[in-house]
């Protein structure tokens, strides 16, 4: 990473020698070494404004007072800031501002953690020498869930700033001038932006603020706890603040977590979740039929009885589990154990198969890493990024924020190919920053990937020691390309072979070279093929292993890479380690003193066939939903009725929950203690907010129970005893530190692909996807993530609700014209599966031909997709089809 | 829409600069000379023409005092209050203004043919007091002058007292020179 010369400046501050980084900003400096600086617009996420002037100091041989939040250090600076002059200043500072500011800290949230109040303690006069009458703004209605009273703002443009150079939203307009600026949107309309609430978190004062907590604690009274996000791969810290037990507000202190304080809607304002009303708060149990309250005991020793019984009868291959990546790592590794030891059967997975699993996979078989060979860090470092089907800010808006930074703030080259156009609107658009364009179509990602190798080849950009390493490699994939004629790969990208040519340049170019790969590819057929061909890519340009350059999969589910590491996958044992390999099992028997099932490990999609076929009889399921989350041609649900017994463990009564015999209420995040790993690989706490909601009970602790009764005790006093066994058998748990550090690439495994391995499935990843030209009048529907929505869990955070409560489907305005759409107009889709109806949003990033609908409100359109498991990996696709589209 | 009805003239504000989002205040002016003020289309329209959100668009024309955010009457007098011309007597202009159309400034009269304004000085401080009506400058501006330029606007939309915004030197003068 570190490929800059660090040059270093002393200075002198209030008497004391510091030495600083050449570059370093004064205020900044003087913080290191203790000395706040008193100041309202500066932010060190932001560029420097000093439109406050409030951080005045004294530098010797400068005849004015400087602002220190703009001003470098230099060699021998000499900086006062306690001084008459300087206490003076800010005293006449803090007297204009307090001449306008309303002062009703009594009901301002913002009162006991604001600046000005702080500020003002330091070094206000009581009195104030302004007679006139204070500067009144009208109060105006801004937004569901962002409140402005402009009176208090002491315009500093922090909140503007963070929208533009931060989001790049571009949100928020300061009208007017002067005294009478007022932070507004659009004219009068109110807000319609991402809704990250980083313009409430960098606000001072009390100018902006949520109103999901508004008017609901003082912030002396809430109890902290630093934990993390469960709505996406990013991980995110956040503190959930409480009171009383109830959830209040949600929030990230500046460079807390890998996210260093930023946050996404999911984040800030989806809190509400674990206290909805409708979470469930006793087992469940069927009776005549219906389900109806149980006490733990009968619920548990129900579930036994029936196990036992059927476990002699047919053995331990009539059961088979699903766990969500959601849950924590201590969850899932219990659940593994428990389904290996106590039921004795390998055959169990998680939702990481629905995606996750074929960037994994990629690595391991290229690399031979499960995790990312890079960090946060080094998409901000790199020189180019290549970024194929992530649609980031909504899938992963944090790792969003790396590459907006990388691109913005240090000029990064950033090639896209991705489902989505350039252009303005009210959420950020990728897109909108690449130098390098090339609109996807959702199913033909490979293609472009195809066209991008093509032009490395061909415009001589193979790293020549590559080529005098693996010869054969390097000319079977150069032959490939070259079979693949410009034509054919213009047709299926859109884009011409010079555009392609340039973006391969670019990225090969490039000292240090990153590609992000996001759900786009991950869960469409041959997910893991083309993430294999996009290592190919980094191998050809000599990227490949170098610092800093890497190819990162992006976790959907907060979880997603703990469910693989856990073992909770049908191929993997904790590790990951291959359910065949001889030294693995051996070693994990060693640690559990119990021999390994020999069974077979079976995938989701496999589970459900058995279960139809009648082969698996019994089914636990910790937080998953298959039933809700597949298209029905999956026919999910009629796998679960045949079961003779079906438990869920769950927060909610999903449509999976509702057709269980048991159902288990769950702990959520918020209520319990463990580890998530994030898509970076990085093992972070979860710690434990507000108390168990009802009778609901954490999921290792069900499972640790359920054991107890089949006469397998796996027992754990706490999360933490869980965490210490698993760090004797997985690597990279060990310490829980600031900053992971990434696997390098196994030297012979990457030999070995080299030489041999890619061999094996190069003609099939070297030709263009066979043409699905869509027919005359059809769109391609893509079934996407939303940025306001994280599966269907958030469907119940009443934040997010308020951003978004119902699906629509997303036209191009071309599309949306040649239909005779408009905006809110209901439309039919319809395919030879089925129809519905929905209504009409027209957006300008959407391509022509395709049409958006967010998978969390997708109960009807699942009736229109089809399904197929990957041939390698078992993944389900089902993210895209053809639909017929006329107006109703 | 103003760019299917003024593509060249707009494609040629673009040229002129290298960073796209320069051509804002020329957009702007374009829009208001249309309207007689920028109204939210407009300022939708130029933020899709330069890639900006309307936002960024709406802060520029709340920052100039010169681009109107409501429609204004067919005449739009600006009054100059600035030092010079107070010291003549604006205040008194802005008066006998408020009580000949029955508005205050910032308002317009309901027929929609008067909306007055203040502004700063307009540099025409040694004719003072003095207004601009529209692009033209009426000065040394007395209560006689004053009903004659209402009554003139208002019969023949114009009015002959105008003296153009660019007094100095006085024509006469200028004449003569030649
Ligand atoms: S919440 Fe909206 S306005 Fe505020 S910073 Fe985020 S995107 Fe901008
Ligand atoms: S609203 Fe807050 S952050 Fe924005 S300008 Fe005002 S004080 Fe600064
Ligand atoms: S959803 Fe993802 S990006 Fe958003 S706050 Fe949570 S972890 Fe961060
Ligand atoms: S903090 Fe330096 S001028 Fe505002
Ligand atoms: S002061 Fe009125 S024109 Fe200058």
């Amino acid at each position: 990473m570190a490929d800059v010369a660090i040059e270093t400046v002393t200075l002198t501050i209030d008497g004391v020698p510091v030495t600083a980084l050449k570059g370093t900003l004064v205020i900044e400096a003087a913080r290191q070494m203790g000395v706040m600086i008193p100041h309202f617009c500066y932010h060190p996420k932001l560029k420097p404004d000093a439109n406050c002037r409030m951080c005045v100091v004294e530098i010797e041989k400068v005849p004015k007072l400087q602002t220190s939040c703009s001003t470098p250090v230099a060699e021998g600076m000499v900086v006062r800031t306690a001084t008459t002059v300087v206490n003076e200043a800010h005293k006449s500072i803090l007297e204009f501002i307090l001449a306008n500011h309303p002062l009703d800290c009594p009901v301002c949230d913002q009162g006991g953690r604001c600046d000005l109040q702080d500020f003002s303690h330091e070094s206000t006069p009581t009195t104030s020498r302004f007679v006139e009458v204070k500067r009144i703004f009208q109060k105006e209605y801004f937004s569901p869930l962002i409140e402005t009273e402009m009176n208090r703002c002491v315009q500093c443009l922090r909140c503007v700033r963070y929208c533009d150079e931060v989001m790049d939203v571009k949100a928020l307009a300061p009208s007017g001038r002067g005294t009478m600026t007022e932070i507004k949107h659009f004219s009068i309309h109110e807000l319609d932006c991402e809704f990250c609430g980083g313009c409430v978190q960098i606000c001072p004062v009390g100018a902006i603020t949520s109103r999901l907590s508004m008017y609901e604690f003082r912030p002396w009274m809430l109890k902290r706890a630093d934990t993390i996000c469960t709505y996406c791969g990013d991980g995110c810290q956040i503190t959930i603040q409480t009171k009383e037990n109830e959830l209040i507000e949600v929030n990230s202190s500046h460079g807390a977590g890998r996210n260093n304080g930023d946050l996404c809607p999911r984040g800030f304002f989806g809190y509400h979740v674990s206290t909805h009303p409708d979470r469930l708060q006793h087992p469940l149990i069927r009776r005549n039929g219906a389900l109806v309250q149980t006490t733990w005991e009968e619920a548990l020793e129900f579930i036994a009885e029936t196990c036992l019984s059927l476990k002699l009868a047919h053995g331990p291959t009539a059961f088979a589990g699903l766990i969500a990546s959601r849950c924590t790592n201590e969850d899932l590794y219990v659940f593994q154990k428990f389904m290996r030891l106590v039921i004795g059967t390998n055959q169990l997975d998680s939702s990481a198969r629905y995606g996750h699993i074929n960037g994994v996979r990629a690595l391991l078989r290229v690399q031979g890493t499960h995790r990312w060979t890079i960090a946060f860090e080094d998409i901000v470092s790199a020189h180019a990024l290549l970024l194929v089907g992530t649609n980031i800010t909504e899938t992963n808006p944090i790792t969003g924020l790396k590459v907006k930074e990388a691109v913005k703030k240090r000029g990064a080259v950033l090639v896209t190919v991705e489902a989505l156009q350039p252009a303005i609107g009210t959420i950020s658009n990728i897109t909108n920053l690449a130098a390098h364009h090339v609109t996807a179509h959702p199913e033909r990602f490979g293609d472009a990937v195809l066209g991008l190798i093509k032009g490395v080849v061909e415009e001589g950009l193979v790293d020549p020691s590559l080529t005098q390493r693996a010869p054969e490699y390097v000319k079977a994939i150069s032959e490939a390309v070259r079979c693949l004629p410009w034509s054919a790969i213009e047709q299926a990208t859109g884009s011409t072979s010079s555009a392609l040519r340039a973006a391969a340049r670019a990225f090969a170019d490039a000292p240090r070279a990153v590609i992000l790969v996001g759900q786009g590819v991950l869960r469409a057929p041959g997910g893991s093929g083309v993430t294999t061909t996009l290592l190919d890519l980094l191998l050809l340009t000599g990227h490949h292993g170098r610092p800093g350059c890497g190819l990162a999969p992006l976790a959907e589910e907060n979880n997603d890479q703990g469910a693989v590491e856990m073992g909770t996958v049908a191929e993997f044992l904790p590790g990951p380690g291959d359910l065949t390999d001889q030294a693995v099992r051996e070693r994990i028997a060693g640690l559990w003193k119990e021999e390994l099932p020999q069974t077979p490990g079976r995938t989701l999609m496999e589970i459900l066939d058995d279960a139809r076929a009648g082969t698996v009889k019994v089914l636990f399921v910790v937080g998953e939903n298959p039933v809700g989350t597949l298209p029905h041609a999956a026919r999910a649900k009629e796998a679960l009725e045949r079961l003779e017994l079906l438990v869920c463990q769950e927060l909610f009564l999903t449509e999976t929950a509702a057709l269980a015999d048991v159902v288990l209420p769950a702990c959520s995040y918020a209520e319990k203690s463990g580890t998530f790993t994030n898509t970076e690989g990085h093992v972070q706490s979860v710690r434990q907010a507000i108390e168990p909601v009802g009778e609901s009970r954490p999921d290792w602790e069900i499972l640790s129970a359920l054991s107890v009764l089949l006469g397998y005790p796996i027992e754990y006093r706490e999360p933490r005893e869980i965490l210490k066994e698993i760090r004797s058998l997985i690597s990279g748990y060990g310490l829980l530190g600031p900053a992971p550090i990434p696997p390098r690439p196994d030297a012979a495994v990457v030999e070995g692909y080299l030489k041999k391995g890619f061999a094996e499935d190069v003609t099939s990843r070297y030709s263009l996807s066979s043409s699905t030209d869509r027919q005359a009048g059809n769109l391609t529907l893509v079934v996407a993530q939303s940025l306001f929505h994280s599966g269907k869990l958030s469907t119940r955070a009443k934040g997010l609700l308020e951003l978004q409560k119902a699906g629509a489907l997303a036209l191009n305005p071309a599309d949306a014209t040649l239909l005779g759409i408009a905006e809110g107009d209901q439309v039919r889709l319809s395919n030879a599966r089925g129809q519905m109806t929905t209504s009409v949003q027209v957006r300008d990033r959407v391509p022509e031909g395709q049409a958006v609908f967010p998978e969390h409100f997708d109960q009807e359109v699942r009736r229109l997709l089809s399904v197929s498991p990957d041939p390698q990996t078992g993944a389900p696709y089902f993210k895209t089809t053809q639909v017929k589209v006329e107006k109703v | 829409m103003l760019l299917e009805k003024y593509t060249d003239h707009i494609n040629e504000i673009l040229s002129r600069y290298p960073v796209r989002r320069s051509a804002l205040l020329p957009l702007l002016n374009l829009a208001q000379r249309e309207d007689g003020y920028v109204s939210e289309s407009a300022m939708k329209e130029i933020a899709r023409i330069l890639r900006l959100t309307p936002s960024q668009v709406y802060e520029v024309v709340t920052f100039y005092t010169m681009l109107n955010l409501k429609p204004i009457g067919k005449f739009h007098i600006q009054v100059c209050r600035s030092l010079m011309c107070a010291l003549v007597g604006s205040d008194t202009l802005v008066g006998w203004l408020q009580a000949r159309l029955g508005i205050r400034p910032r308002e317009t009269t309901p027929d929609r043919l008067f909306t007055l304004s203040t502004v700063e000085c307009l540099a025409s401080c040694g004719t003072g007091p003095m207004m601009q009506v529209n692009e033209e400058y009426y000065e040394q501006l007395t209560e006689e002058k004053v009903d004659r330029i209402l009554a003139d606007l208002k019969r023949d939309g114009t009015c002959s007292l105008k003296s153009g915004p660019f007094m100095f030197p006085q024509p006469e003068l200028q004449q003569v020179k030649r």
